[in-house]
């Protein structure tokens, strides 16, 4: 670990929901660390909670969710104690948002210039040419064709894979340190998502930009990412250095959900699958939330949450995995 | 070879974008002018799906491959080609004369939100296609028939009472395909059946479909974007590109020896675990668009190896070395 302070740091996190009927946790005690020019992939299923990880990092939970306890540090202020104000001069400006579906991003009747020079005009006082002329840099810099005539066109008149790079070029424009990416590449084919990632990944080595990179696809975190996170049931059962998590993976879920992918299996032969399906927030099992579909699971997994433990650089939340590790500490002393 | 199950001969399909006479006639420069557009969707293709394989038909979005499945199904009718069945010609019969097409042929749609009629239970969805295509049935059997591809689906009989809202993601598209087996048919056309879904979810599902093929012997036309799949599951794969088949072959052979170089970008675009970059063939520009069709190969534009003859003359099908067949002029004259 580094000793300097990272750049953002998310502390001990709860986010609640509230409906009739009582609250509902769709976060529970998140907590990790950003630091600068990092990428961070934040994996796991639909319900896992990373999407509502990512907007709560901007504050940017609606009613009737809240954050209800943690801290979220970004350069040691707590956001999540800011007034909208100041909230206001962080997004966009230090800590730019990529959401998943480019149309429903972009204004459909403004044009792509109007849109960009307003984002700029909005953090800094220049002059509509000069702001136009940020907004023609940046569309270079994500290579679109002909960015002078992109300027005064409209969003229906790009292409998905276009439109995804004009949302990347004004996520761009002020030059923030962070960017939080919401399945970017998701609606988008194939050769197209692996143009825009390409793309991404280079433009955050250039500039040093932190990346926070939310997917479910375990192909692109490794492609893209230096560290990741693993969410379950609102919350992180694993998190460590990408690499060591891919080929190494601790977590029953997380080993379930590498050997799921077609690409692990013998051609024709049976998949591996995890039983069931992810619980939902209304009746979370208490315990570990992963514990009625673990072959591992004790009486321990189902009545307490397992505490984070350390297998090499990677942080697992498993009672299974400290068991071994305790062993192990116990077959050495034995030894020696 | 025996003769195919599923012939697909010529297929071509334009969808009118010009609408009625009237709005076709425009006035300009002194005279009307009557202007026709069309959506290529598919431009000449042949298929042959042999008894007891699983084709794959890949491609991005636009590429045609839906519809080719829908109108194998019937559910559109071809512009130009011929669809035969066991021999038997089915594209252009009428009325009652398909009925007997439909029990053998069922198709599983994408999206299983959308497939399952939400006023319906589930015992009345299943029991619908049985009372339709066997109406000889008494009642007690038809409940039988239910609660076996309930069972061998994986959905607990006793909740045919239920309403589609009521279940999962995964478990909707079990009963989706326990509608499709319910008739007992013999061909089975998926498109996209498991990409709305969670990836372990997907491994469910496609175990599902594996297992259903052996035991009932089943013969699928399976549509998909997702390559990893096509690689575990397909016996042969056909490769589209802008309604035309580029490449045909084994899955094996695919896999190891892509020779279309639109084949050899789309295999190198997948994310795979071990990389730690971004690593694909970057392809200019973007998929045309299918109302004006590029001359000659449909590629050419976006080809790193297309000369003049490519720009001019439609390649054909033909078979290599290595027994793929594959649709392009550089890899007929040995320069690829």
């Amino acid at each position: 670990m580094k000793s300097n302070t990272p750049l953002l740091e998310v502390k001990n996190l709860d986010v609640r929901f509230a409906v009739r009927g009582g609250d509902l946790t769709a976060l529970r005690g998140i907590s990790f660390s950003l630091d600068k020019g990092e990428r961070l992939g934040l994996v796991g299923e639909s319900g896992a909670g990373k999407s509502v990880a990512a907007f709560s990092i901007l504050n940017l939970i609606a009613r009737p969710g809240y954050i209800a306890g943690g801290q979220i540090l970004f350069e040691g202020k707590d956001l999540a104690a800011m007034s909208e104000r100041e909230l206001r001069k962080i997004r966009g400006n230090r800590i730019a948002m990529i959401f998943q579906d480019p149309m429903m991003t972009l204004n459909p009747v403004l044009s792509i210039g109007t849109q960009m020079v307003e984002a700029i005009k909005a953090h800094r006082r220049v002059s509509t040419k000069a702001a136009r002329e940020i907004a023609l840099s940046k569309l270079r810099k994500v290579q679109i064709p002909s960015p002078e005539k992109r300027l005064d066109q409209y969003p229906h008149e790009l292409s998905g894979g276009m439109r995804q790079r004009v949302i990347i070029a004004i996520a761009l424009l002020l030059d923030p340190e962070i960017i939080v990416a919401d399945e970017p590449t998701t609606a988008l084919d194939v050769t197209i998502q692996a143009e825009i990632m390409a793309l991404l990944l280079d433009l955050c080595e250039q500039e040093n930009v932190a990346l926070i990179l939310i997917t479910h696809d375990l192909g692109v975190v490794s492609q893209v990412t230096q560290r990741m996170l693993v969410m379950y049931s609102g919350r992180i059962i694993e998190q460590g250095p990408t690499r060591e998590i891919i080929n190494d993976a601790q977590h029953p879920y997380t080993q379930g959900l590498i050997n799921a992918l077609p690409q692990m299996g013998e051609p024709g032969a049976r998949l591996f699958q995890i039983p069931g399906s992810m619980p939902s927030l209304k009746n979370v099992p208490s315990g570990c939330p992963f514990n009625p579909r673990c072959d591992f699971a004790t009486d321990q997994c189902r009545q307490v949450m397992p505490e984070y433990v350390r297998s090499g650089n990677v942080d697992v939340a498993c009672y299974e995995v400290s068991n071994l590790i305790e062993q192990e500490k116990r077959m050495q002393e034995a030894g020696s | 070879m025996t003769s195919p199950l599923v012939d697909i001969r010529g297929l071509e399909k334009r969808f009118d974008l010009s609408g009625s006479f009237l709005e076709q006639i425009t006035f300009k420069g002194g005279r009307f002018q009557r202007k026709q557009e069309a959506v290529h969707a598919i431009n000449g293709v042949d298929l042959q799906v042999q008894k007891g394989e699983a084709l794959c038909v890949v491609g991005e979005s636009g590429c045609g491959k839906s519809t080719v499945a829908r109108t194998v199904m019937g559910l559109l009718s071809p512009s130009a080609g011929e669809v035969h069945y066991g021999g038997q010609r089915i594209d252009n019969l009428k009325g009652g004369d398909v009925l007997p097409y439909r029990r053998k042929m069922q198709m599983i749609f994408q999206n299983p939100y959308a497939s399952l009629n939400p006023r319906m239970t589930i015992q009345q969805t299943l029991e619908e296609p049985i009372h339709f295509h066997r109406p000889e049935l008494a009642r007690s059997e038809v409940r039988e028939k239910v609660q076996e591809v309930m069972q061998s689906v994986g959905i607990d009989p006793d909740w045919g009472s239920r309403f589609g809202h009521e279940f999962s993601g995964g478990q909707r598209q079990r009963i989706a395909i326990a509608r499709a087996l319910a008739v007992d048919p013999e061909f089975i056309v998926a498109d996209e059946p498991i990409s709305a879904l969670d990836v372990s979810i997907q491994a469910q599902v496609l175990n599902l479909l594996m297992e259903a093929q052996e035991t009932r012997n089943l013969t699928y036309l399976f549509i998909t974007h997702d390559l990893a799949v096509v690689e575990h599951f397909g016996t042969r794969v056909a490769v589209m590109y802008l309604g035309r088949v580029c490449e045909l072959a084994e899955t094996k052979t695919l896999f190891s020896e892509p020779r279309h170089p639109y084949t050899q970008a789309l295999l190198s675009a997948i994310p795979r675990l071990e990389d730690d970059r971004p690593n694909y063939i970057r392809l200019q520009g973007e998929v045309p668009t299918p109302v004006n069709l590029p001359s000659g190969c449909v590629f050419h534009g976006r080809c790193p190896y297309a000369n003049e003859r490519c720009r001019q003359e439609i390649p054909r099908l033909i078979v290599t070395d290595g027994g793929s067949q594959v649709a392009c002029h550089a890899v007929e004259e040995g320069r690829l």
